[in-house]
């Protein structure tokens, strides 16, 4: 009896199991069929790493981006102001209507960011009370955050002027800090960046540096792209790049005119010199 | 021999008769021509109607179009038609509901646009962006199947160098007159537009994109022998597609080399066309017709930025009103080093480069 008990339940179980599997089949078959043609893309916006956007269909016929099939960039905006949430104070742009700027926040895209001000850095633990904060600003290499942030094995930023904890804050590690030792968003590195760089601020702050998308009456509501959005704090000043932008693929050459095999002939000056 | 039987065909009986010789002996020329000519009005008025309430969309619009005015010239009504006739047709063709804006330039604006020439690194982004917006014809299997109105040229570099200092100029021919240390930039004169590399930007170039200059004296609109391309009160220079002949003259006036012609029947898949136009802007053109960059009228005319600035990776375009003071563009005339392209041509275009 105890034998055909078991039979019994091994075959329940296996006809039990076997008819789950058809019907997530038939109820799967549609769905992949339906989104089979249409995988979720992703591209980048600015450079590559940084922000990104899903596309997806606002009403019909209408995407809420364009990306590129030869790079997987951003190429044209259905919605300049989807995923952005407003600044936050600026100093500058107090003329500007509520909820006129808006910014794309950097956290959700920075993985560990929530770990960083838990797990290590916080200062605090039980053979860090009172905190043990760094002795001096040579930075003792790290295994662990070598291995997190790969970037930090060869910081090209200041020309070995500046260390880490320039930028970021000492005890609350998923923040950036301000001349006066206060914590500033990650989602506000203009507040930081500017510290130094206050030409390029003053530029961001006019809308002649950076890139600004949505209306563009001068107290119109845009998108600002935050420093980083663009550049990569760790290695803005890079070796094979230039002008402070990370180098990317260009998107495909114009169509050739007609009977013109290739463009070789531009390669070469008419006249020798 | 029903015919024979008929009354009617009878000879002797009325003198319209059915039989062409015998009708021909009884009338006169005048008759005759006035017959002709009612026959070929009622052919072509019931031609008329039949294409007009078929439901070929195209048909009926292709017909309302010929009697269609230049857009200056159109009343509010005729243009709302127009509007109508060609939101129709556009939706019929693309399988999508079309919207044909007609919308005028708003007061107190006018356009201008700027490009950070040092900040441009060659990507060709803007180029793409303005043909999704843009409708532009897209196939690849013929030669000028594939329009793009914004042109990305590549530029070489100049430089000194040290083992050239006692370069003689010019080289080996006897007569020094000076160093020659200097490597011309472009070393091609023309820049390169088929220039690919797999990253951008090189090292030795520099990138300059060119596309219409929206003059506020425009060449293209002086030569043009049917009125059809004029500057619109808030500045761009925009053509009313369906009044252009193709005769190519703008193309030879412009300096800048912003004008296409459409050679063949444009190339728009239906699943890629953009269905927000207007009607000097991006609305679906047709085959024989110059078009070129409107700055995006479909979207400024509404406060947008053109397409070409918002995808601009490195921020390197600028856009907004040059009649306000706080505008991006005003700000950059204020304190930038701006210049013009070929500014000797006295064409005083609205779109100004400038670097850092």
């Amino acid at each position: 009896m105890k034998k055909i008990a078991i039979y019994a339940t091994i075959l329940a179980i296996c006809g039990g199991g076997l008819y789950s599997v058809v019907a997530a089949e038939k109820t799967a078959e549609p769905a992949a069929a339906a989104e089979a043609p249409k995988e979720p893309l992703v591209c980048f916006e600015s450079r590559k790493g940084a922000s990104e956007i899903t596309q997806r269909e606002i009403k019909p016929g209408w995407p809420n981006v364009k990306c590129s099939p030869t790079t997987g960039a951003a190429l044209w905006y259905g919605d300049p102001f989807e995923g952005t949430v407003p600044m936050g104070k600026m100093p500058g742009l107090e003329n500007l209507p509520e909820g006129h700027a808006l910014v794309k926040p950097r956290s959700e895209k920075l993985n560990i960011l929530p770990m960083c001000g838990t797990a290590c850095h916080n200062g605090v633990g039980p053979q860090f009370n009172p905190p043990t904060l760094p002795k001096d600003k040579k930075p003792i290499p790290i295994p662990t955050m070598e291995g997190l942030v790969p970037d930090v094995k060869d910081l090209q930023h200041g020309r070995g002027r500046i260390w880490c904890l320039d930028c970021h804050h000492t005890t609350k590690r998923n923040m950036l800090v301000d001349h006066f030792g206060d914590p500033i968003s990650f989602d506000q590195p203009q507040l930081l960046c500017g510290k130094c760089h206050g030409d390029k601020l003053r530029d961001w702050r006019d809308g002649i540096h950076g890139k600004r998308i949505g209306e563009f009456a001068s107290n119109g509501k845009k998108r600002w792209f935050t420093c980083t959005e663009c550049h990569n704090p760790h290695n803005v000043q890079d070796g094979v790049r230039n002008r402070g932008f990370i180098q990317l693929q260009p998107e495909p050459s114009p169509q050739l005119p007609k009977g013109m095999a290739n463009a070789d002939h531009e390669k070469v000056h008419p006249i020798p010199h | 021999m029903a015919l024979n039987e008929n009354p009617s065909a009878d000879p002797a009986g009325a003198p319209a008769s059915a039989d062409p010789d015998k009708a021909v002996l009884k009338t006169t020329r005048r008759d005759f021509l006035k017959a002709g000519g009612m026959l070929s009005m009622s052919s072509l008025m019931g031609t008329a109607a039949l294409m007009t309430q078929s439901g070929d969309a195209h048909a009926a619009v292709e017909w309302a179009e010929h009697f269609q005015k230049n857009y200056r010239l159109m009343t509010a009504e005729e243009k709302a038609e127009a509007k109508a006739r060609l939101e129709r047709r556009y939706s019929a063709e693309y399988g999508k509901q079309v919207t044909v804006d007609t919308t005028d330039a708003q007061p107190g604006v006018l356009m201008g646009y700027a490009l950070n020439i040092r900040k441009c690194i060659g990507c060709r982004r803007c180029v793409h962006a303005c043909v999704a917006e843009n409708n532009q014809s897209r196939g690849k299997e013929r030669a000028g199947e594939k329009i793009e109105w914004i042109q990305v040229l590549r530029m070489e570099r100049g430089k000194f160098e040290a083992e050239k200092m006692n370069h003689g100029y010019p080289e080996g021919l006897g007569i020094q007159v000076g160093g020659n240390a200097y490597t011309p930039a472009g070393l091609v004169l023309e820049g390169q537009y088929h220039y690919n590399p797999e990253k951008v930007p090189e090292e030795d170039a520099t990138y300059m994109p060119i596309a219409c200059m929206q003059c506020e004296k425009p060449p293209c609109v002086k030569v043009c022998p049917v009125r059809t391309t004029y500057r619109e009160p808030d500045g761009p220079v925009v053509i009313d597609y369906n009044w252009c002949i193709g005769c190519r003259m703008c193309m030879g006036a412009c300096p800048y080399w912003a004008r296409r012609l459409n050679v063949t029947n444009p190339v728009l898949p239906k699943e890629e066309m953009n269905p927000v136009t207007h009607y000097l802007g991006n609305r679906p053109r047709m085959r024989g017709v110059v078009e070129k960059c409107h700055w995006c009228l479909q979207r400024t005319r509404h406060g947008r930025y053109p397409a070409c600035v918002e995808v601009c990776p490195v921020g390197a375009r600028k856009f907004g009103n040059l009649l306000d003071p706080e505008s991006e563009v005003s700000k950059i005339l204020q304190r930038k080093n701006v210049f013009r392209l070929k500014a000797e041509l006295n064409t005083f275009p609205k779109f100004f480069y400038f670097y850092d």
